[in-house]
């Protein structure tokens, strides 16, 4: 694609973020490196705890009070997002850059109607922009909703929360999040906690508008085959680290680190048999640990050696099918689609 | 269909092969606040076997009733009518707070959805399973304590962790805690709701591997209720599909998954992550209040959906060996 040769809207680069806390410092990301290009749906993908939240919050300027910036930058368009002031900050998010949580039912504000919300998002970037939508406020908020697919948007705009469905609910999200046309967007788990025939429709909706409106989307998920799905690029986390990045089809056909590799193994498909899964051993490490190895998956890995746990292993960035370990599996495991196949 | 039964009056004589659980139109209607003499139907006339030792799966989207059926099923709630036969004995018979000192309390159990809030937060790991033991066993002193480390052990619990409060504990092993706690009191039907959706993929497949090898250990039946299909297809001999509280279609696992008949069941499928093309429905989940009693409740999103679905209620019939469907097209899905 062209987006690869583009200067990318998104460069986090070395980023490194802990949290102070009475029972010791978590050390929660280290030397995260990130790319995100316009037009481009990249999924996040980990074990929960893997630091793909706090990333996320970070790049937003909605960290914890806890949380201290240990190094690195991430300029999105040229601004460095962990060194911008909180006017900034505020200014940018919603307008070029939006994001969509979790559980819409909580992050919506209960005692507000639907459309009433996005009104608040649209009248504080238009009077940043010393615009005055004034009548027309309501209007446009309808069409933001009758964007997202919702039916009889006039009378949804009207709704509270509580009367509309989760997977309702979730659309209302991302128009809302949508509302000013972001230059990029952020989805944690947008559809956890919805039904598949639901969760297809929303991650549909988000792909189609992502794609139509060039957004750079980052796609944050622990289901590996829903992420496998929709994103064209995947980025592997594990304990604060970014383990692997590849595009999707190249992940999947040969994944290069272990914990790539074993979390594909547990993920069960449409094919897999019950004695056929297998389980990442072990557990994410204590990130509050002084003694944590340098490669952090070291302790649950059987290729691990003195090395892994002396000196961390570095994301080659470089490459499209980047992998951050000293013993990576076999490139060509299984041939790549696309490819030739000898013999 | 089970017309003519009044719920407690029949003598069940349970054949040599009867089923472990028979259900027999299952109903359970809550009133509407604020409009008297409205209902919703959450479970509408539902009927199913499980046989001792099967394990049968529940899918269906949120709200179309599988919880409310297997919470029937485990007399938390009392049905609005129908039977519920366990082994001989029609338990819809009885009113579910009896039911709590009832023989056959022990010999249902269920796992919850989220193992971390199910668990009394100032309980030790012990103290969760032996509380069972203690209600419906009467164990005590160290038979209590015997029967704790050996059903932790069975489920893989290190004894070390025992003295432990939930919070204390991983996902992991906080799913261990609840299903060594219902199988603690030796069950022989086992209610799985959602059981590891609140876990990582890199802990499920131990927590599934570990639900298998149980079952045939002990012989056990499960209902597993979940919205995760590929778990569903990995753990099941048969599966069940609920829409709007009715069944819709029931079969060998085998067989829906690989050709659902269905038109709902066949969206559910195509919907599952990592496959090919989905169909995609179209059109709003009509209201489980008061519905229309002669009108197939899909039909205001079927992509098959004509006149006579509106008219007429399709029942299930046989589309397969032991594989039925309740649709009119059956014949050409």
């Amino acid at each position: 694609m062209t987006a690869t040769v583009q200067p990318p809207l998104l460069d986090v680069r070395d980023f490194g973020l802990e949290f102070r806390t009475r029972s010791g410092t978590v050390r929660a990301l280290e030397a995260v490196n990130l790319r995100l290009h316009k037009g481009e749906i990249v999924g996040l993908v980990g074990e929960s705890g893997s630091g793909k939240s706090v990333l996320s919050y970070a790049l937003l300027g909605i960290s914890d009070r806890a949380a201290r910036v240990t190094g690195g930058q991430a300029l999105f368009g040229g601004l460095d997002l962990l060194q911008a002031d909180e006017a900034t900050l505020a200014d940018l998010r919603g307008r070029e850059v939006s994001m969509i949580f979790q559980s819409p039912r909580t992050a919506l504000n209960p005692i507000r109607t639907v459309g009433a919300q996005i009104e608040d998002v649209l009248r504080r970037h238009a009077a940043a922009r010393g615009q005055a939508l004034g009548e027309r406020l309501q209007q446009v908020a309808v069409q933001a909703l009758r964007e997202v697919a919702i039916a009889d948007p006039e009378r949804r705009a009207r709704a509270y929360p509580f009367e509309l469905s989760g997977g309702m609910c979730q659309r209302v999200m991302i128009a809302l999040a949508l509302a000013c046309r972001p230059l990029m967007l952020i989805a944690d788990e947008p559809t956890t906690g919805l039904d598949v025939t639901t969760q297809a429709a929303v991650m549909d909706l988000l792909t189609t508008l992502a794609r139509e409106r060039q957004m750079a989307t980052l796609f944050i998920t622990h289901d590996l085959a829903l992420a496998a799905d929709h994103c064209d690029r995947l980025v592997v986390m594990h304990a604060g680290h970014v383990v692997e990045t590849a595009p999707t089809a190249r992940l999947f056909a040969a994944p290069r680190h272990p914990y790539t590799a074993q979390l594909m193994g547990s993920t069960p498909s449409a094919t897999t048999r019950l004695a056929e899964l297998r389980s990442v051993p072990g557990n994410l490490p204590d990130l509050r640990r002084s003694d944590l190895p340098a490669c952090r998956f070291a302790e649950r890995c059987e290729r691990a050696d003195e090395r892994c746990r002396r000196e961390r292993p570095p994301l080659d960035t470089l490459h499209e099918h980047a992998v951050a370990c000293w013993h990576p599996l076999v490139a060509s495991a299984k041939p790549t689609p696309g490819e030739a196949v000898h013999g | 269909m089970a017309d003519g039964y009044k719920p407690g009056t029949a003598t069940v004589r349970p054949a040599p092969t009867a089923p472990l659980l028979q259900v027999e139109s299952l109903h359970k209607r809550y009133p509407v606040s604020g409009r008297r003499g409205s209902f919703l139907h959450a479970v509408d006339d539902v009927s199913l076997t499980i046989a001792a030792g099967e394990s049968v799966g529940l899918v269906g989207e949120s709200g179309c009733g599988k919880s409310t059926l297997s919470r029937l099923l485990a007399r938390l709630h009392d049905a609005s009518g129908g039977r519920i036969v366990f082994d001989g004995t029609d338990l819809a018979a009885l009113p579910a707070q009896g039911f709590a000192r009832h023989p056959q309390r022990a010999a249902i159990q269920m796992v919850f959805q989220d193992a971390g809030d199910s668990l009394n937060p100032r309980f030790t790991a012990r103290e969760a399973i032996a509380e069972p033991l203690q209600l419906l066993a009467g164990l005590t002193g160290v038979a209590l304590q015997q029967r704790v480390d050996e059903v932790a052990t069975e489920v893989g619990l290190p004894l070390a962790l025992l003295s432990r409060y939930g919070h204390q504990l991983s996902g992991g092993q906080k799913a261990r805690v609840g299903i060594a706690r219902a199988l603690a009191v030796r069950p022989r039907l086992l209610i799985l709701d959602e059981p590891t959706a609140a876990l990582d993929v890199s802990v499920q497949a131990v927590v599934l591997q570990l639900l298998a090898r149980l079952r045939a250990e002990h012989g056990l039946a499960y209902l597993f209720v979940s919205h995760d299909l590929n778990v569903v297809r990995l753990l099941t001999d048969r599966v069940l599909v609920m829409y709007l509280g009715r069944l819709v279609e029931a079969g060998p696992s085998e067989a829906v998954f690989r050709q659902p008949r269905h038109p709902y069941t066949q969206a559910l499928v195509s919907a599952i992550p990592g496959q090919g093309p989905r169909i995609r429905l179209q059109g709003e989940v009509s209201s489980p209040i008061d519905p229309p009693a002669h009108a197939c409740r899909f039909a205001s999103r079927c992509p098959r959906a004509e006149d006579r679905c509106q008219r007429e209620m399709p029942l299930l019939q046989a589309v397969g060996p032991a594989h039925q469907a309740a649709c009119h097209f059956v014949a050409s899905c």
